[in-house]
């Protein structure tokens, strides 16, 4: 698993830094930091907040998730016929900020003296490079539907990962600011790719609702969607752990009725814990 | 609270009907104490008259300070999305279609709900500091028109939509880095992204295929917009009645 503590190894002798490299220092600090303020911080932080990932393991992972989609892009636009050329500029426009994305996230690694780790050989199909492995995703890059159905589900793992990320950063002011701004981008392509879906029969909404038909896949593949959108039904949003901000109850109780509302879920999108989002990221490596 | 009907917020019934019941605050505690056992209790309103910034149109309302300061920056803006799209529901002629009232309608639901939700979490957190509800002033607007055409003074619908919606993505992102609480600052993200997705369909609506175009998202840096609150506050400035200082929000 990437997502151990690298603390030490940031720490130790053995990381080549060339040059003076400010950010490593930042870095290290602000990951310490983070772990000495955990007994503290998880009694009132909600639970996807939670973690003990430092800065270092959460750029990597952002870094993971953007080379991913640019792939699948990149891949899907290099297939004649795919792709309708009506789209074809919506998925370069999408291209070019992963693109940036993980350009910018690199550049981050870098800064910090760290390693920038090495493209892994990503397979859409599930199969993890190996023939005789079960497809999980079929025909992604040849069947449309196929192809916006992964794209949706790792544009909503997108939004859910930078919005996890953006609060384990959050002590860098530089890169949280930035982080912030890349997580909103995400949200939009997500909106996009699902607004696509719909033009083409699919029951979705631009936003992760319960009312969303289930995008069917082998049990083996279930770990990304529990990634993208598990949990998304939740209504009930909290302060702090097992504190409740009233909102739902004050809501209900408009009638004194127990209403089922979709919106209250709808109107926040959740956050993923990274160990989640991983086992979702270590289907395709 | 009696006293005075609330400007925003009225136009969506269903949300805010128990505005207008007298204030429980004993029992509010009570439930914010949050001992697991508490029993249901009618929310009826987080609010009274006292507790907020006296209303005026002619002296500046300031937003407060550190996290409490943005929270109030939000709730002003969330006040005002949902003021604009409780009446964009509620237009009895319009001109958007039928799945474009259908889908705003929904998008009025979040907006409501992130106004109450916020209003909940300043009462239960900075009882007393809560904004005052704002008055809209949408007469720039022309809710007869669903885009503005050449020569039009006003926006449409779609317009104004749009720069709501860009509005609070850049105000959302720009105010992350004011805020101390993690908890607060993972609600914010959990908010800005259901903002995002709002601003991306409109968007669409508008120019196919400009969910996140250049004028949004930095070209070179793949960067989505992010603005101070004083420089969001001014854009607002147009579309409220009452005159807001940013200037200490999460100082």
């Amino acid at each position: 698993m990437k997502l151990i503590s690298l603390l030490d190894r940031l720490a130790a002798p053995s990381v080549t830094a060339v040059g003076p490299a400010p950010r490593r220092a930042l870095l290290q600090q602000l990951g310490r930091a983070a772990v000495a303020a955990l007994p503290l911080g998880l009694g009132a932080l909600p639970a996807a907040a939670g973690t003990k990932d430092t800065s270092f393991d959460a750029v990597t992972q952002l870094l993971l998730l953007e080379r991913l989609q640019l792939t699948l892009y990149t891949q899907a636009l290099a297939v004649t016929g795919l792709i309708p050329a009506a789209q074809a500029a919506d998925f370069q426009r999408m291209l070019s900020h992963q693109t940036q994305h993980a350009a910018f996230l690199a550049q981050a690694l870098v800064s910090a003296g760290a390693a920038v780790p090495s493209v892994p050989a990503f397979d859409f199909s599930g199969q993890h490079n190996v023939a005789a492995n079960p497809v999980l995703f079929p025909n992604v890059l040849t069947n449309y539907d196929n192809f916006l159905a992964l794209a949706q589900q790792l544009e909503d793992l997108g939004v859910r990962m930078y919005k996890a990320q953006a609060f384990v950063i959050s002590d860098d002011s530089q890169l949280s600011k930035a982080v912030l701004r890349i997580h909103s981008v995400e949200a939009e392509h997500s909106a996009h790719v699902r607004g696509l879906r719909r033009g083409r029969g699919a029951v979705v909404s631009t936003w992760p609702s319960e009312e969303d038909a289930a995008i069917v896949r082998p049990a083996g593949a279930q770990a990304l969607t529990t990634a993208a959108t598990g949990g998304e039904e939740n209504a009930v949003q909290y302060r702090a752990a097992n504190v409740k901000i009233p909102f739902y109850n004050f809501l209900l109780s408009r009638d004194n009725t127990a209403i089922h509302d979709p919106s209250l879920a709808e109107a926040f999108d959740e956050p993923v814990t990274s160990f989640v989002a991983q086992a979702a990221l270590n289907l395709f490596v | 609270m009696p006293d005075t009907p609330r400007p925003i917020g009225s136009d969506a019934p269903q949300l805010a009907q128990p505005r207008y019941t007298p204030i429980k605050r004993r029992s509010f505690f009570m439930y914010a104490g949050a001992t697991a056992g508490a029993t249901a209790l009618v929310l009826a309103g987080c609010s009274k008259d006292s507790d907020t910034t006296p209303a005026s149109t002619n002296t500046t309302i300031s937003l407060g300070t550190g996290d409490v300061g943005v929270l109030n920056y939000a709730y002003a803006l969330e006040q005002l999305e949902a003021a604009f799209y409780a009446q964009v529901k509620g237009l009895t002629s319009t001109p958007l279609s039928p799945a474009e009232v259908t889908y705003f309608t929904q998008v009025a639901a979040h907006e409501a709900i992130h106004r109450d939700f916020l209003r909940a979490a300043i009462n239960r957190d900075a009882p007393g500091k809560l904004l005052q509800d704002l008055t809209p002033n949408f007469s720039g607007i022309d809710f007869t028109k669903r885009t503005m055409a050449a020569g039009d003074s006003k926006l449409g619908i779609l317009d104004a939509a749009k720069a709501f919606e860009d509005l609070g993505v850049a105000a959302y992102n720009g105010a992350g880095k004011l805020i101390k609480s993690p908890a607060y600052l993972v609600i914010a993200g959990q908010i800005v992204s259901v903002e995002a997705r709002h601003a991306a369909y409109v968007r669409n609506l508008i120019t196919p295929g400009s969910f996140a175009a250049d004028d949004q998202v930095d070209a070179t840096t793949g960067l989505d917009k992010a603005l101070t609150p004083s420089t969001v506050i001014a854009i607002m400035g147009a579309f409220i009645t009452q005159k807001l200082d940013a200037s200490t929000v999460g100082h």
